[in-house]
């Protein structure tokens, strides 16, 4: 009796060890790795949620909870051709209000895989589906200002801004791209409208004020530089004041810089300058 | 004398009553029970674990897993349970006893309905609970899943309903087959809507049509996306998925009631 005992004692043992190290050689072998082909036949969202019975938002969770150990392994090469399909047409038709796949897929379209525009069009898609979430176009305004798109930047900020709930930094981006721009002109409107807007807070209508000034002041110190080089252009010499540019009709006025302080022309150099520019980091 | 008759024949909720309490009972004993009711809450437990894996909201994991794990455990303890209800009664030769006294075959059925009903309540009341208490302790505000939870109780209602009703005419193993190919045809329901516009035959496009109003229309019932993300439900949603779904109950139900009552134990 004891003998049998001890024999399946050892047998059990023996089965285990065995199986044990089947295991390790298992995991030893160098097996081929499918890499990307094993998304190549990876359904639309819309056929897996008739397997999901119900619980489609599950599954969009396990997808997604995937998808993120997949693309943070930096071994496989190639594997960003399905991050639109996996992102967009998996997870996105499975549940269609799921914001954070869209986002970090648009992440890792156009950071990661240096495709801005399918990550472009992966926010799109996110706003279709969610009309309300205005993060979608502001993070597309983002990834495009990264780019120093600053315009296309301007009209995904300005969609952003005009959706209700939109917080203030909104308006502001969407002024601020104009400002890098270059378009003045534009940029003044924006901010203004971020001051007279009776939904802005403080904080933006105190960057608004600062920005309107900074603009001012680059926008006179253009017109009057823009001047001065006309006048002397077309007189061989430089003006003696800016009155004398007033007076010569180069400009239609004698501005006075955001801290109501007149403009100074050097008439040795031609060179204007504003006491308000070292204040504001300008000139 | 038949004013003496009337007086001590019961009414009949008092036998469905009794049955029901006798039912609910039995079915707390039994081991299956506990076993899906335990794995259920380490589910939900766990949850909060693979939630970790994620980036962005983790509540949202915890608030989907959570509610699958209701609705699947549900599903599991109704089929499980639900299907030997009548079939041990049967086997154990105590249906004879039960039915010589003043009791009706449709108030035995019905009484078995709502004990295994209240079961599914109690399981249902002690998951959600769980999972309130996890999104509660993470700070997460879990009220919004109510309705959820409400709409799985009225899927539960009917999946226990169509259980008893295969349990009624047939064996378990061939009532749960059939109870879950019911389940899976109720999901897949909406989908026979995409077959019929595909389909060319006025016959097929008929069939289609058939099945689709026939089967449970379980994705009527589901809520879960829209509760997990605090998606505002049309007007008059609630009241008439709640008619639906035990509108469904109540004539699955009387169909098992009729076969049973047609049932010969000889």
């Amino acid at each position: 009796m004891t003998l049998r005992r001890l024999l399946a004692s050892l047998l059990l043992l023996g089965l285990v060890l065995s199986t044990t190290v089947t295991a390790r050689a298992l995991d030893k072998l160098d097996r081929l790795r499918l890499a990307e082909e094993e998304l190549l036949y990876l359904p639309n969202g819309r056929h897996i949620k008739l397997m999901s019975l119900g619980h489609q938002a599950l599954f969009a969770d396990l997808f997604y909870i995937w998808a993120i150990q997949y693309y943070s392994n930096y071994e496989r090469k190639d594997r960003y051709r399905y991050v639109e399909h996996v992102f967009g047409d998996v997870i996105g038709e499975l549940d269609p209000y799921y914001v954070d796949p869209i986002w970090l897929g648009a992440l890792i379209l156009s950071v990661e895989a240096n495709d801005l525009e399918a990550g472009l069009r992966l926010l799109d898609r996110g706003l279709t589906r969610n009309p309300t979430q205005w993060i979608f176009p502001y993070l597309a305004g983002w990834e495009l200002y990264h780019r120093r798109e600053f315009e296309r930047a301007a009209v995904y900020f300005g969609r952003a801004a005009s959706i209700p709930g939109a917080p203030p930094v909104t308006r502001r981006m969407r002024a601020g791209m104009f400002s890098k721009a270059g378009l003045l002109e534009d940029a003044l409107r924006q901010w203004q409208e971020v001051i007279d807007d009776s939904a802005s807070d403080e904080t933006s209508r105190r960057v608004a004020g600062l920005q309107l000034r900074e603009l001012a002041l680059k926008r006179d110190l253009a017109t009057l530089r823009d001047a001065v080089e006309r006048f002397r252009n077309e007189n061989a010499r430089l003006p003696r004041s800016l009155e004398e540019l007033h007076r010569r009709a180069y400009i239609q006025q004698v501005p006075l810089d955001p801290n109501q302080n007149p403009y100074r022309l050097d008439p040795r150099t031609g060179e204007v300058r504003s006491t308000a520019g070292r204040m504001l980091g300008g000139e | 004398m038949i004013d003496g008759l009337a007086a001590r024949v019961p009414p009949p909720w008092t036998a469905i009553r009794a049955i029901a309490l006798n039912t609910f009972r039995e079915a707390i004993r039994d081991r299956i029970l506990y076993l899906l009711l335990v794995f259920a809450l380490v589910l939900i437990g766990s949850s909060r674990v693979i939630s970790l894996m994620t980036v962005g909201d983790e509540n949202k994991i915890i608030k989907d897993i959570g509610l699958s794990a209701i609705s699947i455990f549900g599903v599991l303890t109704a089929v499980f349970v639900g299907v030997s209800l009548v079939f041990k009664e049967i086997e154990r030769r105590t249906i004879y006893t039960l039915l010589a006294n003043p009791v009706r075959r449709w108030q035995f059925v019905t009484g078995k309905f709502f004990g295994l009903l209240a079961v599914l309540a109690l399981n249902v009341t002690l998951m959600s609970v769980a999972l309130f208490a996890l999104l509660g302790f993470r700070g997460a505000s879990p009220w919004g899943l109510l309705p959820a939870v409400l709409m799985i109780g009225i899927e539960l209602t009917i999946i226990t309903a169509v259980a008893l009703l295969f349990s009624s005419v047939t064996n378990p193993i061939l009532a749960a087959v059939a109870t879950a190919a019911t389940y899976v045809m109720g999901h897949l329901a909406w989908s026979l809507q995409l077959l019929k516009a595909r389909v060319d035959s006025v016959a097929g496009s008929a069939f289609c049509d058939l099945v689709y109003w026939v089967v449970p229309g379980f994705d009527r019932l589901d809520i879960k996306t829209e509760a997990v993300h605090g998606i505002t439900l049309p007007s008059g949603f609630l009241p008439l998925a709640i008619a639906y779904g035990l509108g469904y109950a109540a004539v699955v139900l009387f169909v098992a009631c009729v076969l049973f009552e047609r049932r010969d134990f000889s």
